[in-house]
């Protein structure tokens, strides 16, 4: 009855728990809570039979990342946002059109339930150390 | 026990120069006026500091870290400075010195917030206003693609919605307020009218509006928005006595980019035949403004320049940080008061565990994580007295009020010394 996989559109941004988890420090609980969560339309994560607090994988043509599933009924359905941070950055690709800046928002994404668990800071550092 | 007053805030653009900061010994005990992000800054200032410099993950002297930094950087033949936009205007100054010596790049983080906005002003020019003309003048507040509530939290009262102003003594009352977006987020509830726009529509919408404000009808829904509302804002902001467009990165970092801007502009400069109307950048760092000031005082160009053949050139694109670093091009990187292995998408932040990473900073983050070098600074701000540029092209002086975490040197002395150690490694070879 559920659907394995939506796909939706994604935009990144500031929040203010983002602003005041960073200033506690990068590797604090409170930064950690406040950015490993994507944000999705409750009429999406129904389809998907996902709840507040489950986790998802996010999947885009430039990676994927596992997080929490927040749900917001000021969504509509076929948007997330997900707010900045070194999770949401596994999933945004660097060409920027000659620029200079990325397309943090506007991307294609497709989000699915998981149980791979949500990496912690270290596992991401040590990701971008071993990148090929 | 002493209170400060009037200490400016170093975290947005707002640059809030009202706050009253209790010091007891050498520990800040209250930050009044202060916002949640701007208390945090403060009262969590010594938390997660890192304690000592460190080469490859030792402890080291200071002066051990900024020898290594400085042969890592001398010896380089494409390094990169980047960051600049959370630090003091004369730290900026050593950065862009620093890549002049060493023949590289200087790019700070305007090249992945407001970059765009700046490509268009250089084509189509700006009008602009203070944040004082906003509060005592404006009667018609549009947020484009921004969100206060977010990223700038006291915007609202200090500047654009609430204060009662010269010329607007109801406050709250004498302003329309509208939020143009692509989904509904606190300013929207704040705001008289939400406006949807279609994801990548925002160009469209702006082009129609401008066509509306030239005395065109509009007959069709653009971008998701009905004919009626379009035709019903271009009335409004042309009756306005004076308008402002507030716009953030829901402009500059969808699709479009520099081209939603241009067209604002163009917009805005269409409806000074009617009214008075500016727009203004949300600047996010507190200093990114100044990042760009300094930057073109210095070179001419306010970010992306490159020094490799002696003098200043300037192409976004090529010589912005993430481009470098995707195309694998630097072999040195000095990060200072930036965390791009965070903000950068994974494909460009890995390039920095693969060369020499330095980097100055007062919290371990992942660009510390993975930096060979890493040196502990104070807070500019906090520990430092320096200069800070507001969102508006404003200066003002930052307070230093408490003495740095454990005696460490700020930004611009770390900068000097490695400075001097660059030169004369480069004098030697």
């Amino acid at each position: 009855m559920f659907v394995e996989k939506i796909t939706v559109i994604l935009i990144s941004g500031r929040t203010s728990q983002q602003g005041v988890g960073l200033e506690v420090g990068k590797t604090s609980e409170e930064y950690f809570e406040s950015v490993t969560y994507i944000e999705l339309s409750t009429g999406d994560a129904g389809s998907l039979g996902v709840g507040d607090g489950d986790q998802v994988k996010v999947e885009t043509a430039h990676g994927s990342v596992v997080v929490s599933a927040k749900l917001s009924d000021k969504l509509e359905p076929g948007t997330s946002f997900f707010p900045y941070g070194i999770w949401a950055n596994q999933v945004f690709g660097s060409e920027t059109g000659g620029t200079g800046m990325p397309h943090f928002k506007g991307i294609e994404a497709e989000i699915s339930p998981s149980s791979a668990g949500v990496p912690s800071l270290a596992d991401l550092v040590a990701t971008l150390k071993g990148g090929s | 026990m002493a209170v400060i007053t009037d200490v400016v805030c170093p975290f947005c653009g707002c640059l809030c120069d009202d706050l009253e900061i209790t010091v007891e010994g050498n520990e800040i005990k209250g930050a009044k006026n202060a916002c949640a992000i701007s208390r945090s800054k403060f009262m969590s200032h010594g938390e997660n500091r890192i304690r000592t410099p460190t080469v490859k993950g030792k402890e080291v002297s200071l002066e051990k870290a900024v020898e290594a930094a400085a042969k890592a950087l001398a010896s380089a033949k494409r390094p990169i400075v980047y960051g600049l936009s959370s630090t003091e205007c004369d730290a900026i100054a050593r950065c862009v010195e620093l890549a002049e010596i060493t023949g590289g790049v200087v790019d700070n983080t305007a090249s992945v917030c407001h970059g765009p906005t700046i490509l268009a002003l250089q084509q189509v020019g700006e009008s602009k206003t203070s944040l004082g003309e906003v509060k005592n003048r404006a009667d018609l507040v549009i947020f484009w693609g921004s969100n206060p509530p977010a990223a700038h939290i006291r915007h609202f009262v200090r500047y654009s919605v609430t204060p009662r102003g010269l010329y607007v003594p109801e406050g709250r009352k004498g302003r329309y307020v509208v939020h143009v977006d692509v989904r509904e987020t606190p300013t929207s509830r704040v705001a008289d009218q939400f406006i949807k726009v279609d994801h990548g529509g925002d160009f469209e919408l702006l082009l129609a509006l401008r066509a509306a404000v030239r005395g065109a009808k509009i007959t069709e829904d653009i971008s998701g928005v009905p004919a009626e509302e379009i035709n019903a804002l271009a009335k409004r902001m042309k009756e306005a006595k004076m308008g402002i467009v507030f716009f953030g990165l829901g402009l500059t970092q969808s699709d479009g980019r520099h081209m939603n801007i241009d067209v604002a502009v163009g917009l805005v400069a269409e409806l000074n035949h009617h009214t008075k109307f500016v727009l203004t950048p949300m600047r996010g760092h507190y200093n990114v403004a100044g990042a760009n000031t300094v930057t073109t005082w210095q070179t001419g160009y306010p970010y992306a320049v490159d020094f490799a053949r002696g003098y200043p050139r300037y192409n976004p694109g090529e010589y912005t940080a993430v481009d470098m670093l995707a195309k694998g091009e630097p072999d040195a990187a000095i990060i200072v008061a930036s965390d791009p292995a965070a903000t950068f998408p994974a494909n460009s932040a890995k390039h920095l565990a693969r060369i020499p990473t330095i980097t100055l900073d007062q919290k371990v983050t992942p660009t510390t994580m993975l930096s060979d070098v890493v040196i502990p600074v104070a807070t500019a701000g906090i520990e430092v007295e320096g200069t800070a540029y507001r969102m508006d092209g404003f200066s003002l002086r930052l307070s230093k009020v408490v003495e740095p975490h454990g005696g460490v040197k700020s930004d611009r002395e770390v900068l000097d010394m490695i400075i001097e150690r660059v030169k004369a490694l480069k004098e030697d070879a």
